[in-house]
């Protein structure tokens, strides 16, 4: 079977061969040329048009390598290590994990994640949906007609916060580490990258040669009765700086561009149009519903409401197309923290009650997982903590966010008011303290 | 259900007894009590815990403290040649000060928690919280709990996973004694 190779501005050539052709050919696949990776951060940043197709291309990529570097002989020096590798089986988990990375992203709604978190009912979320479209007929045909099982390629594409029908066992969970991982997940990995090559900001940059290179799978501890010798991703000391570019470009990308407050505000008004138009105000949990409604149809959609004074999101498509979107009014500072945790919910309540509430919108979020301690394989091949070997990874700060908009049209009087009222508000607002 | 930010309270009121009867006090340590105190004591904090990273696992535990540390509430402290403390920080002090009543409910738990397993090392916790988890979730399963839990994780041993379920068979009827 002939290779087929895909230019990738990231990776140079991305290596398929025609049996896993056929997944990139489906209609659930297809579908991610038409989600954009960053929903609308191209209206700030004009170079953000790519897509969930080439990410998840890429993903597959460097979960390839990242596969070929921890289970290459040489770099497997434990015997606990040699023990979860199942030798004869190699093969059929190398594709899976391939097939699984190609797919981790299958689920997702129109625009990514701009709109997961309040327009799907309570316990559904992309990884959910990519799960159901790994099951669904057209893929299952598919994986089966390449001798793999959909359960293990939903299970390595979600990993174990979302697969919840069995447990993984060592092997599953490294595998699965590899696509999903906090500190090495090459989804991570590739957006990083992906992204800042698009916006055109470096910050998102790091060696991942190197760091893929020196990535191996290592107890946590060395061996002794204190630590577990449960088996983790880590890497050799030499790729640590390569670690810590990582983890500081994670930040430098959150800060700058995932958190930035404008692309926030388009995602809450793009919410606020999809909560208008759709016909319960939420997308339905309908895998076939899913495949029908892409990026271009709510684009195309959300211009005719911009165009038609009485559909019911023109409000919200007005403030995404012609740039009239709500504006920062307040942001906490590290003072405000320390008097009230949540000090952005009681400015938004107070602002609520001067203006309306559809004059204001409240945006909070705080990064995900955790991620910096993993197991570093000295020279003289003990086992160390990250967090002890690097004084950086300690530093690295957190990104969260905690911000008030305000509407262009109430935006003066609003300034005012908050100069006034600002200290009062965030120091009136005791804890909840009820049991 | 506890709220949020009751919750966050009680966890780092744990953290803080934890490391007064001798713990690390590094994530895991944390993880792990917090699942005996959710799961043995009934302390309702809303976390999932699946079996997975060194036995019981939460997620959302994990987001919640990534979610105090960027809220300048808990610092990392390196202490080699282990991984590192996490340590409430002064505004975490004055943050946990603003729930007296909710801390003075579940203080005996919390004692109690960080009484028994306090002074453990990471290995010693993930057999105990494993030893748990199998007791709770695997009732009516074929073979011995003991059995299941080396099935599960391979890298303990049979006599310590014994001796892990003797240890937890006993705060679990200590437990009931006392009515939690």
């Amino acid at each position: 079977m002939s290779t087929q190779e895909i230019r990738d501005p990231i990776h140079n050539f991305i290596r398929i061969n025609p049996e896993e052709m056929q997944l990139l050919d489906s209609a659930p696949f297809q579908r991610l040329r038409h989600i954009h990776q960053l929903a609308l951060t191209y209206l700030l940043y004009p170079g953000a048009t790519h897509r969930r197709f080439e990410h998840s291309l890429g993903v597959m990529e460097l979960a390839s390598r990242v596969f070929d570097v921890v289970t290459n002989e040489d770099n497997v020096i434990d015997g606990s290590v040699k023990r979860i590798i199942p030798n004869g089986l190699l093969g059929y988990w190398k594709r899976t994990l391939r097939m699984a990375a190609l797919c981790h992203d299958l689920g997702h709604l129109p625009f990514s994640h701009a709109a997961e978190d309040e327009l799907l009912p309570e316990g559904w979320d992309h990884e959910r949906f990519t799960v159901e479209l790994i099951r669904s007929h057209e893929m299952k045909k598919i994986l089966s007609r390449m001798k793999l099982d959909c359960e293990d390629v939903a299970k390595l594409a979600v990993g174990p916060k979302h697969y919840k029908e069995s447990r993984f066992d060592d092997w599953e969970a490294i595998l699965s580490e590899i696509i999903t991982g906090d500190a090495f997940g090459v989804d991570r990995m590739d957006y990083l990258l992906r992204d800042s090559h698009h916006i055109g900001v470096a910050y998102g940059r790091f060696d991942h040669y190197r760091l893929i290179d020196t990535l191996r799978i290592l107890p946590k501890a060395s061996d002794d009765d204190l630590g577990s010798q449960e088996l983790a991703l880590g890497i050799e000391v030499g790729g640590l700086h390569s670690a810590e570019s990582l983890l500081l470009a994670r930040y430098f990308m959150f800060s700058q561009v995932y958190y930035h407050h404008v692309r926030r505000i388009y995602d809450i008004h793009l919410k606020d149009f999809l909560k208008n138009w759709l016909p319960t105000g939420m997308f339905t949990t309908s895998i076939e519903d899913l495949l029908q409604i892409t990026d271009n149809e709510v684009i195309s959609e959300l211009f005719m409401a911009v165009r038609d004074k009485e559909h019911p999101g023109h409000d919200a498509a007005c403030r995404i197309a012609r740039r009239r979107h709500y504006r920062l009014l307040y942001q906490r500072s590290r003072e405000d923290l320390e008097m009230n945790r949540e000090a952005g919910k009681a400015v938004f309540e107070a602002a609520c009650e001067e203006f309306g509430s559809s004059e204001v919108r409240h945006d909070y979020d705080i990064q995900k997982g955790g991620g910096l301690n993993f197991p570093v394989l000295s020279r003289d091949n003990r086992i160390l903590s990250s967090l002890t070997e690097s004084d950086a990874l300690e530093k690295v700060p957190l990104v969260a966010i905690d911000y008030v908009y305000i509407s262009p049209e109430c935006r003066k009087t609003a300034e005012i008011w908050r100069e006034r009222n600002l200290k009062r508000i965030i120091t009136s607002k005791e804890g909840e303290d009820e049991c | 259900m506890l709220k949020r930010m009751q919750r966050d309270a009680v966890l780092l009121s744990l953290m803080n007894e934890m490391r007064a009867k001798g713990s690390w006090c590094g994530e895991t340590h944390i993880q792990k009590s917090a699942y005996f105190l959710q799961e043995l004591l009934n302390v309702p904090m809303n976390l999932e815990f699946i079996l997975y990273k060194h036995g019981p696992y939460s997620f959302g535990l994990t987001d919640a403290i990534t979610a105090m540390r960027a809220d300048s509430l808990l610092e990392y402290q390196s202490r080699p040649p282990y991984g590192p403390s996490l340590l409430p920080t002064k505004t975490g002090q004055h943050f946990l000060n603003q729930y007296p009543k909710t801390l003075d409910k579940y203080a005996e738990r919390i004692q109690f928690v960080a009484e028994k397993i306090g002074k453990m090392g990471v290995a010693e916790l993930e057999r105990q919280a494993t030893a748990l988890y199998v007791t709770l979730n695997e009732k009516g399963i074929s073979n011995s709990r003991a059995d299941m839990i080396t099935e599960l994780k391979p890298h303990i041993k049979r006599d310590q996973a014994e001796k892990a379920l003797e240890s937890v068979d006993a705060m679990i009827k200590e437990t009931s004694e006392k009515g939690y």
